[in-house]
C-alpha cells in the first residue's frame, strides 16, 4: 500500500522545522494554526522547551476565521505581540488550513512589517513537508535578510555549524561534542546554527573560513553562504574517530582550496555484498557520515537507507537506497544485516536481525531520548560485535 | 512582461473579451498567453476551434505532477498560449484552491521563463468570492485588473464588489484597477450608469464594446469576432481597447 503508514511513526513536519530551526534566534515564530496545535511544535518535537524561553506561538486560528478569511485578527494579534515582546523578527509560518484557503502569508507579512518597523519574513510550510524543508526554508530566510554584509574572514581557521536543531541531534550532547571537537583540531567556531549561538554570532557567519555541514536543513544556507561569501563547505557530522579526523582534513582542504566537499556521500564505498551488509536510517547526511565513520573506524561498510518522507536530503543516488513506503522498507530490510535506526524501526525487522538504536527525534520525539547517545568523535568499537 | 487580470459577473463576456485581446495581440506580433480561471475551462475554446484542452487540474488528477509544462500549454490557431486551470468535480472539493494549485504548478514548471509571454491574461471566475479567486490579483500576479460590466443592475453591483476587493486589497501591493470595460447590453442609461461606478472608484471606462450581432455570430462560428469580422464595429473596439493598454504600458505591436 503505497503511502500508508501501518507500523511506523512519521517525521516531523515542516512547521516542526521552522520552530526548531529558529528557537534560539531571539524571533516571533507565529504558526498560523488552531489553538492546541502549538503542544506539538513547542513540546513534543521541541526538548528546549522546559530549559529556555523562546517566543513560539500559534494564532489560534478558529473555523470562524477560515470562513470569513480574518486575515486582521491574525495580523492585530502579532502587531499586538510584538509590541509586548520586542522580538528582533516575525516569522510567519502556515499549518494546512491556511494553506487550503489561499491565505496570502506574504502580504500579512507585508503588512505586519509596515505596521511594527520588525523584520517580517514568512516561511511557505504547509504542515505536510518533512521538517527538512521547514527547517531549511527557515534558516535560508533568516540568513538571506541578516546576514548579507560583507565580513572580513578571520586570520585563525574558523567554521560554522551548520544546520544543528535538537530534531536531529536531540540535547544529549551531541552539537557540544562537534564543536568540542572542532576547536580541538585548530578551528574556531564563529557560529552552530541554530543550537548553542546567539543571533549575534550567527549574524556574523560570513567572516568563517569553510562551513560544516551537519544537516540537510543547513544545505541550502551553505549554498547561499557560499555565493554571497564565498565560503566553502564540507557535508558530514563529524562521527566516529577516523572519520572525525578525515572531515577536519576536508575542512582543511576546503579552507585551502575554496572548493566543496560532499565528504559524507562520496567518502565511503558502496558494500561489495549490499545484501546483509549493515544498513543506517537517519537523517542523509547523518546517516552517510555513520556509514562513513563505520568504514573507517571499523572497516565496514554500510548501506544508507533513505525514507521516502527524507528524499528532499541530500543522498547518494547511485548507491543509497531510497524506501518509497512502509511495505517497500520492510522488504529492503527483510535483506540488510544490522539495522541500525530509531527504535521504532525494529518493528520491521524479524526478530533473528541484529539491531542498534539510533534515537531520531524527528521520528520518535522524546520516547528513546535517554538511550541517545553521543557518537560524535568517540570510538565506535562496541558496535563491532554487533555488526561482524 | 505585463500581467493583467479580468474579472466580472459570471455571462457577461470577461472570455469574449479576453479571447478578442488575446488575438489582437498575438496578431499584433506579441507573446501572449492566455489563463482561463475557470473550473468550467471554457475560456481559451475560440482559439481552438471550440474545442476544450486539457486543463492543470486534469494533469495534477490523472498524473500527479508527472507532466510537462508543454501538456499544460496549447498554442492556439492564432497564436495564443492557451492554458485552463480547471477544477474540481462539480459539487465537491474547493474551486478556489483549484486555481492556487493551478497557478503555482504553471509558475512551478517556468511557464513565464520558457514560453517568455509579453503579456499574460487572466481570465477570472465570477466575483472575488475566495482566496483562491484573488490568486491573479496578488503580488507577482497581475498589475491591472479591468473589471468587465454592462449597464444592468446586477453587474453594476458585482462590478462594484470587485473593485471594492481590489481596493481593500491596494494596501498589499496587489494589483491597481485599470479600469471598466463596458460590455453593452442596451439598457437605458447603461454608459452613463457604469461611467458612475467608474467614477466611485476613482477609475474610468477604459473601453466600450457595443451590443453586437457580429459576436454572437462568431460565437456560434467558433471564432473570435477580430477573427471571423475584422472589419466589424466590434473587432474595432476591442482593437482600440488593446492599443489603449498597450499604450499605457508603452508596449510596442510588432506588426
Amino acid at each position: 500500500m503505497k503511502q500508508t503508514t501501518r507500523t511506523l511513526s512519521i517525521y516531523s513536519s515542516d512547521t516542526a522545522g521552522t520552530a526548531s530551526m529558529l528557537y534560539e534566534l531571539g524571533g516571533m515564530t507565529v504558526i498560523h494554526d488552531a489553538s492546541g496545535c502549538n503542544s506539538t511544535y513547542s513540546t513534543h518535537d521541541e526538548p528546549r522547551w522546559y530549559q529556555m524561553d523562546s517566543m513560539i506561538y500559534i494564532s489560534g486560528l478558529t473555523e470562524t476565521d477560515v470562513i470569513l478569511g480574518n486575515d486582521e485578527r491574525l495580523i492585530e494579534d502579532v502587531c499586538k505581540a510584538a509590541k509586548e515582546l520586542s522580538p528582533r523578527f516575525i516569522t510567519l509560518a502556515a499549518s494546512p488550513m491556511p494553506v487550503m484557503t489561499g491565505t496570502d502569508l506574504d502580504a500579512i507579512a507585508d503588512e505586519i512589517r509596515a505596521r511594527t518597523l520588525l523584520p517580517v519574513f514568512p516561511i511557505h510550510t504547509n504542515g505536510m513537508n518533512s521538517y527538512l524543508k521547514g527547517a531549511s526554508d527557515s534558516l535560508l530566510a533568516f540568513l538571506q535578510y541578516f546576514c548579507k554584509e560583507n565580513v572580513e574572514k578571520t586570520v585563525r581557521p574558523s567554521v560554522n555549524i551548520i544546520g544543528a536543531t535538537p530534531l536531529d541531534f536531540s540535547i544529549n550532547g551531541t552539537v557540544e561534542s562537534i564543536r568540542k571537537f572542532l576547536m580541538e583540531e585548530g578551528f574556531d567556531v564563529i557560529s552552530c546554527m541554530s543550537m548553542g549561538s546567539s543571533f549575534e554570532e550567527i549574524i556574523s557567519a560570513g567572516k568563517a573560513q569553510v562551513n560544516l555541514v551537519i544537516s540537510s536543513c543547513g544545505l541550502a544556507a551553505a549554498k547561499y553562504l557560499f555565493r554571497q561569501f564565498h565560503t566553502p563547505f564540507v557535508t558530514g557530522v563529524p562521527l566516529g574517530k577516523r572519520y572525525a579526523g578525515h572531515l577536519a582534513q576536508e575542512l582543511r582542504k576546503a579552507i585551502k582550496n575554496g572548493e566543496n566537499s560532499f565528504s559524507c556521500l562520496y567518502d565511503r564505498s558502496i558494500p561489495q555484498e549490499r545484501e546483509n551488509a549493515p544498513a543506517v536510517i537517519h537523517e542523509s547526511i547523518f546517516a552517510s557520515s555513520l556509514a562513513c565513520a563505520l568504514e573507517k573506524d571499523l572497516s565496514i561498510p554500510a548501506n544508507v537507507i533513505v525514507p521516502e518522507e527524507l528524499q528532499i536530503s541530500l543522498y547518494r543516488k547511485d548507491a543509497d537506497i531510497v524506501a518509497e513506503c512502509e511495505d517497500s522498507l520492510r522488504e529492503i530490510l527483510t535483506h540488510t544485516g544490522t539495522l541500525i535506526a530509531d527504535p521504532f524501526y525494529q518493528a520491521l525487522i524479524s526478530e533473528n536481525q541484529s539491531f542498534i538504536p539510533l534515537p531520531h527525534e524527528a521520528f520518535s520525539g522524546r520516547c528513546f531520548r535517554r538511550a541517545n547517545k553521543v557518537l560524535a568523535a568517540r570510538d565506535l568499537s562496541q558496535w563491532r560485535d554487533i555488526l561482524c | 512582461m505585463l500581467k493583467i487580470a479580468f474579472y466580472g459577473k459570471g455571462g457577461i463576456g470577461k472570455s469574449t473579451t479576453v479571447s478578442n485581446l488575446a488575438a489582437i495581440f498575438a496578431k499584433m506580433g506579441l507573446t501572449v498567453m492566455q489563463i482561463g480561471c475557470d473550473p468550467k475551462a471554457d475560456s481559451t475554446s475560440v482559439h481552438h476551434g471550440g474545442k476544450r484542452i486539457v486543463t492543470v487540474l486534469d494533469l495534477i488528477r490523472k498524473y500527479n505532477d508527472d507532466f510537462s509544462l508543454e501538456d499544460m500549454v496549447f498554442r492556439g490557431e492564432d497564436n495564443v498560449l492557451c492554458v485552463e486551470a480547471g477544477g474540481p468535480v462539480p459539487g465537491m472539493g474547493c474551486a478556489g484552491r483549484g486555481i492556487i494549485a493551478a497557478l503555482e504548478k504553471l509558475e512551478q514548471k517556468g511557464a513565464y521563463e520558457v514560453y517568455k509571454p509579453q503579456i499574460v491574461l487572466y481570465d477570472v471566475l465570477g466575483d472575488v468570492v475566495c482566496g483562491g479567486f484573488s490568486m491573479p490579483m496578488r503580488k507577482g500576479y497581475a498589475h491591472e485588473v479591468y473589471i468587465v460590466t454592462s449597464g444592468e443592475k446586477m453587474s453594476i453591483y458585482a462590478a462594484g464588489n470587485i473593485a471594492m476587493a481590489v481596493d481593500l486589497f491596494r494596501k498589499r501591493s496587489y494589483a491597481e484597477l485599470g479600469g471598466f470595460i463596458l460590455n453593452c447590453r442596451d439598457v437605458p442609461d447603461e454608459e452613463k450608469n457604469v461611467k458612475v461606478l467608474a467614477e466611485d472608484f476613482h477609475s474610468s471606462i477604459a473601453g466600450k464594446i457595443g451590443r453586437s450581432r457580429e459576436i454572437q455570430e462568431a460565437e456560434r462560428l467558433n471564432k473570435c469576432v477580430c477573427g471571423a469580422f475584422p472589419d466589424s464595429p466590434a473587432a474595432k473596439e476591442y482593437t482600440l481597447l488593446a492599443e489603449n493598454i498597450l499604450k499605457k504600458w508603452g508596449i510596442k505591436a510588432k506588426c
